[in-house]
């Protein structure tokens, strides 16, 4: 949604790396500028921000037992058992795999749903379009607690109860306003003239939509993917009122049923290693794809 | 309400005939296409209205017409069942459950956790009671939610039942499974609060007074105890007004929190606070975070279940602290709040023989004795806390016993969660600070009668 | 799925256009199809719903028996105390960790456009918390300040700084404040990406005419920055405002709702799942359904623009 603001101020095109205009902001971001030391004080006082908590969590998660109570800001006795609990539990595996299956599906489909409705709102003429967006927008106001317990009891009527697929229609329908608004401000950051001479040649919108816009519009695309990928693999309400057994279970939920040796113990070691473990490959998504991401939301706004 | 049910789609009877009639439908208007779309979506959504009102309308049988149970189908029992609950952490469920498969022969039970806490366990019973869900025979139920579930008729009367193991049962947890004079579940394993205290710093508490004063003198004898605004706070209070002569409904179910026995436990308990003999971090502690404070070895006191014990016992503390009952309110008694679980058969269950087998096997007075022996739970059979292999493995048996004894049950109500609300959110106005006993004491009279009379 | 059952039809546009023009209107609408009948079903049934249940009175006596009341659940919960403490409670800290959350954001922003070694490293770090799941975060910073085991606690104490012997989610104002910094800490990142979008939109050239009319790099910040970058920053505003106003988790780990910490979805959970008070629990979720709708509404009337910006070609 990011680039929604993009088209106010830049007409230059989208597409990276194919507009010789791109050249001069480019090169002035490559020199690598000397910073102020206090830009620099700045630097690291917002890294440090970012990072403690996570020290923090990973602090937790290599302590046990009396270590625990204790405030260590480094752990005396370091140990793996908080780890190797999480993996030797079988239900958390299963967990791991519901969640890569719910994230993987849902964020495939939300793409298919949204670049369609995103292509059509950003550029094809349409009635009611300033209607059907707020519409669109307005699903992400609905608070998830009014969702959750009738949609409950409407999946078990439907059989939908306790299934993957009954995970994924919920959290694909809250994930589509996200995909849609930041689509469709990639769609239209893409020169018409391309679509024009597709029309040209005849083509139908759906054509000119699949051979011209979509491979123009990857990079808006793999941002999208992650930003629903994530919310996707965080959401908790839905996922803890919809299922009930290990094996529809995904992995938010399962470190709620992490259990101690009572109904009382919360097993504060286990469950940090087991977050930290489910942040790891959020942590390697970003690692990767972080060009991708701040370029992606950025795409088209390099003016030239 | 029949009107409404056969335009469902759902139903399977009708379903085919009107997905066809829908299709037609929509290929007919098919050249109105954005009327096509709101109207797929009206239709949808009056389905999806209807479908899910037809909770509405005609009242089901509440409790006075419940079907009832009896002793003698177990027999008789065989297939499956699946027990219902909230987490198994200390692996009892799921233990008895397999202890039963393998002594039954012919019941096959299965343990189906259904939520991570014991909120979230209630909010899943209460969905799939409502639904008339078959899905589970039993239902592990906190001893504070008897009287709803009861009176919504969700339950098997278990009276008979309960009357024939009355005499190996203890009568305050058989208690816990009352409502209007009938019994709707049995007991499984109870609870009852205890102090662990330790033996090098201070002395065994013989009143709550004495504790605190005990406490007051350094600042590593302090007491920790569950003072995060939820349900473990209502049942700390309620600890100290119990042994002080305090009460939450009387005998005729009136409102009696309204008394100087309510203000004199408040204005103690906040005392406490300021003058450090309760260390002020328990606004922020449950079960857990009381017991790792403890175990830092920074304070004298700790209230909490019977479970810290074999926790304490796996760290450096193990010997050096000792486990009493509640102390008793100066001039008063000891008091203390019943905890606990019981097994209710779901209305629905379609196996009840299975159901009412599986509950002979779990109270019965063999099983019991593993209960405290494999699980660390507190035993609903009294013999079993004198047994040696029990004592062994929880030397503190005696005092659980004396404790779970004088424990009273908390306020018996089908709106209970609403009647401990109005209790916690009180308390913890005035230990904060953010309210004066005068207030709180008034509002928390008003809300339980608010509370009351929404039932 | 529904695409299909829509077979093609002609454009119903009467205004006299062309073929492509009704092609165009035809495909548009089978292409959002999709989404916004998945949409009906699957967000407004339930809303619906919970509309029709806010409008009855439920026994808690007798399952099942209700009778219709009309406005009173919402009545009763517009004259109590409860639901006006939430609303403000909830208005407290969106408003707190939301501009927070934009200056912060600002700024970030800056840090991370700026092109110097090291940047790469710096916009990854910065992202990382946005990926963490809320629930972890709660615990995470619960522990943070846990009385006397806590990192912050313990820091404080060490370097003899005020706080250190603060029970910080048992006093009011303190719980709030760890609650808002657990979700700054969260959600900055995102609003921080939107507002870097917005900053590379502006084009070098603007600051050197700046520099060369002899504008100084806080006036160049003040009169063009800053102006190029509200539709950004009100976007961030949007997003980040809905979601703070619909804020369940934290609060619910953190504090349970003491200490002057309990939301409107809070109130409404309580209401709904607890007390199992399904009128009362549903008028409250529709309220902040209203609430949470009517804060956007005035959003994009008097601060967006991108709505109508993205909608306003092509009608």
């Amino acid at each position: 949604m990011s680039t929604l603001t993009a088209q106010r101020t830049t007409a230059a095109p989208a597409a990276p790396g194919r507009s010789p205009k791109r050249r001069a902001p480019k090169r002035r971001l490559r020199g690598e500028a000397k910073l102020h030391p206090v830009v620099w004080v700045f630097v690291f006082a917002v890294m440090g921000f970012s990072l403690i908590p996570f020290y923090w969590l990973v602090n937790t998660s290599l302590k046990q037992g009396v270590s625990l109570s204790k405030g260590e800001l480094f752990p005396s006795q370091p140990t793996f058992e908080n780890y190797l609990a999480v993996f030797q539990n079988p239900e958390f595996l299963l967990a791991l795999r519901n969640s890569v299956i719910i994230a993987v599906v849902t964020t495939t489909v939300a793409l298919v749903f949204a670049s369609f409705a995103a292509y059509a709102l950003a550029r094809l003429k349409m009635r009611r379009k300033a209607m059907i967006l707020t519409l669109i927008l307005s699903v992400t106001t609905f608070p998830a607690i009014a969702i959750a317990a009738p949609m409950f009891s409407i999946w078990r009527e439907i059989g939908l109860y306790d299934t993957l697929l009954g995970l994924i229609i919920p959290k694909l329908t809250f994930a589509l306003p996200l995909a849609i608004y930041t689509l469709t401000s990639f769609f239209k950051e893409i020169p018409r003239e391309l679509e024009e001479s597709a029309y040209m040649d005849g083509a139908t919108p759906f054509t000119a939509f699949r051979k011209v816009i979509l491979p123009l519009a990857v990079p808006g695309l793999a941002t999208t993917a992650i930003l629903v990928f994530i919310s996707v693999w965080n959401e908790f309400l839905l996922a803890v009122t919809l299922t009930t057994s290990p094996e529809a279970r995904p992995v938010p939920v399962a470190i709620a049923f992490f259990s101690g040796t009572s109904e009382f113990d919360q097993p504060l070691g286990t469950i940090s290693a087991a977050s930290v473990i489910i942040t790891v490959p959020l942590v390697i998504l970003v690692l990767v794809c972080q060009k991708r991401i701040v370029s992606g939301m950025t795409a088209g706004a390099v003016k030239g | 309400m029949d009107l409404i049910r056969p335009s469902s789609p759902l139903q399977e009877d009708t379903a085919p005939s009107q997905a066809v009639a829908r299709t037609t439908a929509l290929h007919g208007s098919s050249r109105r296409r954005p009327r096509a779309v709101i109207a797929v979506a009206a239709a949808a959504m009056a389905a999806g209205l209807l479908l899910s009102g037809c909770g509405g309308g005609a009242a089901t049988p509440g409790a006075e017409n419940a079907a009832a149970a009896d002793p003698a189908l177990a027999a008789g029992a065989s297939g499956s069942i699946n027990i219902c609950g909230g987490k198994d952490a200390s692996g009892i469920y799921k233990g008895t459950a397999e202890a039963f498969t393998t002594a039954s022969g012919k019941v096959t039970a299965k343990y189906t956790e259904i939520g991570a806490t014991t909120d979230e366990a209630r909010t899943q019973a209460v969905q799939r009671l409502e639904g008339k869900s078959t899905e589970c025979d039993i239902f592990l139920t906190d001893v504070i939610w008897t009287s709803e579930f009861a009176s919504q008729g969700w339950l098997l009367d278990q009276t008979k039942l309960v009357e024939a193991n009355m005499d190996r049962l203890i009568p305050s947890t058989v208690e816990t499974a009352k409502y209007e004079d009938k019994y709707w579940a049995s007991p499984f394993f109870t609870n009852a609060g205890l102090v662990y205290y330790q033996k090098d710093k201070v002395a065994k508490p013989e009143t709550w007074q004495q504790l605190y004063a005990e406490a007051a003198k350094a600042p590593g004898n302090s007491f920790v105890y569950q003072g995060k605004q939820y349900e473990g706070l209502t049942v700390n209070f309620l600890e100290m007004l119990y042994s002080a002569g305090g009460e939450v409904l009387d005998g005729q179910g009136e409102v009696a929190i309204d008394s100087p026995e309510t203000r004199e436990v408040l204005d103690f308990m906040s005392q406490g606070l300021e003058d450090g003999s309760a260390e002020r971090a328990v606004l922020t502690y449950n079960e857990d975070p009381a017991r790792l404070a403890y175990e830092s070895g920074n304070y004298g006191y700790q209230r909490n279940w019977p479970h810290v014990y074999r926790l304490l016992n796996a760290t450096p503390m193990a010997g050096t602290f000792g486990v009493a009952p509640l102390p008793a309110w100066e001039g008063g008694k000891a008091s203390g709040v019943l905890g606990g679980w019981n097994l209710a058969i779901s209305a629905h269950s379609t196996n009840q023989a299975g159901a009412v087998a599986f509950i002979d096997f779990a109270t019965a007075p063999d099983w019991q004795k593993h209960v405290a022996m494999d699980f660390s739970q507190a035993p609903v059979n009294e013999a079993a806390y004198s047994e040696a292999a029990v004592l062994a493995k929880m030397p503190f048996a005696t005092e659980l016993l004396a404790s779970v004894k004088g424990a009273k049950p908390r306020p018996i109500s089908p709106v209970y969660p609403q009647i401990s609300q109005a209790i916690y959110k009180n308390v913890y106005a005035v230990l904060s600070g953010a309210a004066s006993t005068e207030d709180a004491v008034k509002s928390m009279a008003e809300e339980i009668r608010t509370a009351k009379a929404s039932f | 799925m529904a695409i299909k059952s829509l077979s093609p039809g002609r454009g119903v546009n009467s205004r006299g256009v062309n073929g492509r023009d009704a092609a165009e209107r035809r495909a548009a609408i089978r292409m959002t199809a999709p989404s916004l009948v998945l949409m009906a079903l699957v967000a407004a049934v339930p809303i619906g719903y919970a509309l029709w249940l806010s409008l009855h009175q439920y026994s808690v006596r007798t399952a099942g028996l209700s009778r219709f009341v009309g406005l009173e659940n919402y009545i009763t919960a517009l004259s109590g105390p409860h639901w006006w403490a939430a609303f403000g409670q909830t208005f407290l800290f969106a408003g707190l960790s939301v501009s927070l959350e934009l200056v912060l954001g600002t700024a970030m922003a800056l840090l991370l456009n700026l092109a110097f070694k090291g940047r790469a490293l710096l916009r990854t770090v910065v992202l990382l918390p946005y990926a963490v799941v809320t629930v972890v975060s709660a615990i995470t910073w619960e522990t943070m300040f846990a009385p006397n085991l806590g990192l912050v606690t313990n820091v404080l104490t060490t370097l003899g700084l005020p706080g250190g012997d603060v029970v910080w989610l048992g006093e009011h104002g303190y719980a709030m404040a760890v609650i808002v910094l657990a979700d700054v800490w969260k959600t900055t990142p995102f609003a921080a990406l939107i507002i870097l979008a917005g900053l590379q939109v502006i084009s070098a050239e603007t600051y050197e005419a700046a520099e060369l009319d002899g504008a100084s790099k806080w006036q160049a910040f003040a009169h063009i920055t800053l102006p190029l970058l509200r539709p950004a920053i009100v976007l961030a505003a949007i997003f980040r405002t809905m979601d703070a106003l619909r804020v369940f988790d934290l609060p619910f780990v953190l504090t349970r709702g003491a200490n002057g910490t309990e939301s409107m979805s809070m109130l409404a959970y309580t209401q709904l799942r607890e007390n199992r008070l399904v009128g009362e629990g549903s008028a409250l979720s529709i309220l902040t359904f209203l609430t949470v709708m009517a804060v956007s509404v005035v959003y994009i009337r008097f601060a967006g623009g991108n709505i109508r910006e993205v909608a306003k070609e092509e009608q």
